[in-house]
């Protein structure tokens, strides 16, 4: 008889690892992340300074430079890798949740002893550290591309310039970039427990997010409650995070679709909690209906 | 109220389950002991995944409760299932892992069991040597006995199987019956359905029959058997014959088959049987017992026979 020690959720977590590692998703999310990094720091930083750097019309390439080059690249990159990778993980999320449906094996995992908080507990944190995982190789790779195009600009490789960040700070801009993706990768994962289907996971992210523009630049085209409603979209409060990751008075590049103005945006820690909201009432509605509902397929 | 007879392993008290306006379950009441081999036989759609999945916990009954090992399952599901080994229906697999991975997953998600059972769990179901091969390259068969093995990768003592020789192919039924009977000749207990007959008939020991939902009867299979018996005879006037036979006590039936005569009756009364037909000059010509199946007696506790019955 196999002793039964205290129920192990490293295990757990260890068989969700498991799971998620031999799937192509995180691959093809590495290689995707990878491609954008790519893009933005050889095509759009050190192919377009090496157009520019002579033409005093384009300002001799300074918003390219810093496109590319450290430390202000790193801006650009985790601004990208928010927005490409609240939508990458959000269907990885959305994938691995349903699909455990469509194969049955929910049914199978339940009736082996774990608890169903326990079972979500364990597939959200092993998406999550694949995911992490994915998305600091994605960045890198990103801040290796910079580093070399750095080098090949004749810059210096230093993250000491006027406004710029500490180690420490790196390490916090990443984090606030990481805090981004959560709203919308639990907003995946919250329908993708409720209707059972990636389809409607990862459809739902992508008209979330849509729809969440349109209505933010409406907004921000009035003045008074209308404008101040902004507050309360995860979006608006995504940039607000974003911003503070910005180095000098200065912008980059960046391949996110995202409203460049800075002005009325919340203070990064109010935006915090009310990703925090979100999460929460993602998450909230995710367990309830699992815990509640018959699990027939 | 708690059953606490140590040898009763999975009770069941008043289950019910109803969908909106359709009942799926009825006022369930089973008990399986320790070490019987138990088939839970129903035609398709009697209610026997609804009652699987009730016991393991997967679906909310309307009434009623289920007890494994003791234990209500209401407030220790996790404590009963983790002692328990289950297949649904249809192998669930990961069909991206290899065999062995899926063991290994499986084998977590039961708080961990040592590569060494993994090895044993493949040989046991004779895939040792496909154990690294993705689970999308096997067939139905072969993903039907990865299944077998999951659910007996921790050594469980209580095993629910739901049609586990689905997609198996002679061989491999034969071997999942063996298979289940030496787990219940080593003292597991087994809870399985089916709806073929005749495989329940070779493994198990116990029976509960399930139609539309609800416990027909159950029992030891030899003990149901001997209410099926019937004893085959040709007279000179059938119709009276059996006139008088449905009006005797412990007649239960009577059937006319052409010129034949079914009689559901007790063997040890055929001398009576035959003394009553003789005192209204009633003669046998012919009189023989007739071998009783399960299949017979399924089809006639479910109402499935194709012929008439007169009682």
């Amino acid at each position: 008889m196999v002793s039964m020690r205290a129920w192990p959720t490293s295990a757990m977590l260890a068989a969700e690892l498991l799971k998620v590692r031999s799937r192509w998703m995180p691959y093809a999310l590495l290689l995707l992340m990878v491609a954008g990094a790519a893009i933005l720091i050889w095509l759009g930083g050190y192919g377009s300074w090496v157009e520019e750097r002579n033409d005093p019309e384009f300002g001799y390439g300074q918003e390219s430079l810093r496109t590319f080059a450290l430390p202000w690249s790193l801006t650009g990159l985790l601004d990208s890798g928010q927005f490409w990778g609240a939508i990458l993980v959000g269907i990885l999320v959305a994938s691995a949740v349903a699909t455990e449906h469509g194969w049955g094996t929910v049914r199978q995992a339940l009736s082996r002893g774990q608890t169903r908080s326990q079972y979500l507990t364990a597939k959200l944190l092993g998406i999550a550290i694949a995911a992490a995982i994915t998305l600091l190789l994605a960045f890198g790779v990103g801040v290796g591309f910079s580093v070399i195009a750095t080098a090949l600009a004749d810059r210096p490789i230093t993250l000491d310039v006027p406004g710029g960040p500490s180690v420490p700070d790196v390490a916090l801009m990443v984090l606030r970039a990481g805090y981004g993706i959560m709203p919308y990768a639990l907003l995946a994962f919250c329908l993708a427990v409720v209707g059972r289907s990636t389809t409607l996971g990862v459809v739902g992210i992508l008209f979330f997010m849509f729809v969440e523009a349109i209505v933010l630049g409406i907004l921000g085209e009035q003045s008074g409650w209308a404008a101040d409603a902004r507050a309360f979209f995860p979006g608006h409060n995504v940039q607000a995070l974003l911003a503070a990751n910005r180095i000098g008075s200065l912008g980059g590049n960046s391949l996110a679709p995202r409203d460049a103005a800075l002005a009325d945006l919340p203070d990064p820690g109010i935006a915090a909690l009310v990703l925090a909201a979100y999460c929460a009432g993602f998450l909230a509605i995710a367990f309830v209906i699992f815990q509640r509902r018959d699990i027939n397929a | 109220m708690l059953n606490d007879n140590p040898d009763v392993v999975l009770r069941t008290v008043g289950l019910a389950k109803r969908y909106r306006r359709l009942r799926a379950l009825a006022d369930l009441n089973l008990e399986v002991c320790r070490g019987q081999v138990f088939g839970f036989l129903g035609p398709n759609g009697a209610g026997k995944t609804t009652t699987i999945a009730l016991m393991l916990g997967l679906i909310a009954p309307t009434a009623g409760h289920v007890e494994m090992f003791g234990l209500d399952t209401r407030r220790h599901l996790s404590g009963a299932l983790r002692r328990t080994g289950a297949i649904l229906e249809t192998p669930s697999l990961y069909p991206h892992l290899s065999g062995r991975d899926n063991l290994r997953v499986w084998g977590a998600l039961s708080g961990g069991v040592e590569g060494k059972r993994v090895d044993e769990a493949l040989d046991l179901v004779g895939l040792r040597g496909r154990g690294r091969d993705k689970v999308r390259t096997y067939s139905l068969g072969m993903k039907q006995r990865l299944g077998l093995a999951a659910a007996l990768l921790h050594d469980p003592e209580l095993l629910v199987l739901d049609e586990p020789t689905n997609g198996l192919d002679p061989a491999g039924i034969r071997e999942v019956r063996e298979l289940i009977s030496g787990l219940g000749q080593i003292g597991r207990t087994v809870f399985v359905s089916s709806h073929l007959l005749s495989e329940v008939e070779q493994m198990c020991d116990h029976v509960g029959i399930v139609k539309e939902g609800r416990l027909l009867t159950q029992g030891s299979v030899a003990t149901l058997l001997r209410r099926g018996e019937v004893l085959e005879m040709r007279v000179t006037e059938p119709d009276r014959a059996a006139q008088l036979l449905g009006s005797l006590a412990w007649v239960n039936r009577v059937r006319r088959d052409h010129d034949r005569l079914l009689v559901e009756a007790p063997r040890e009364r055929a001398a009576e049987l035959s003394r009553a037909l003789a005192e209204h000059q009633i003669y046998l010509s012919e009189l023989r017992p007739r071998d009783s199946s399960l299949e017979e007696f399924f089809l006639q506790v479910t109402g499935k026979e194709a012929v008439q019955w007169s009682a």
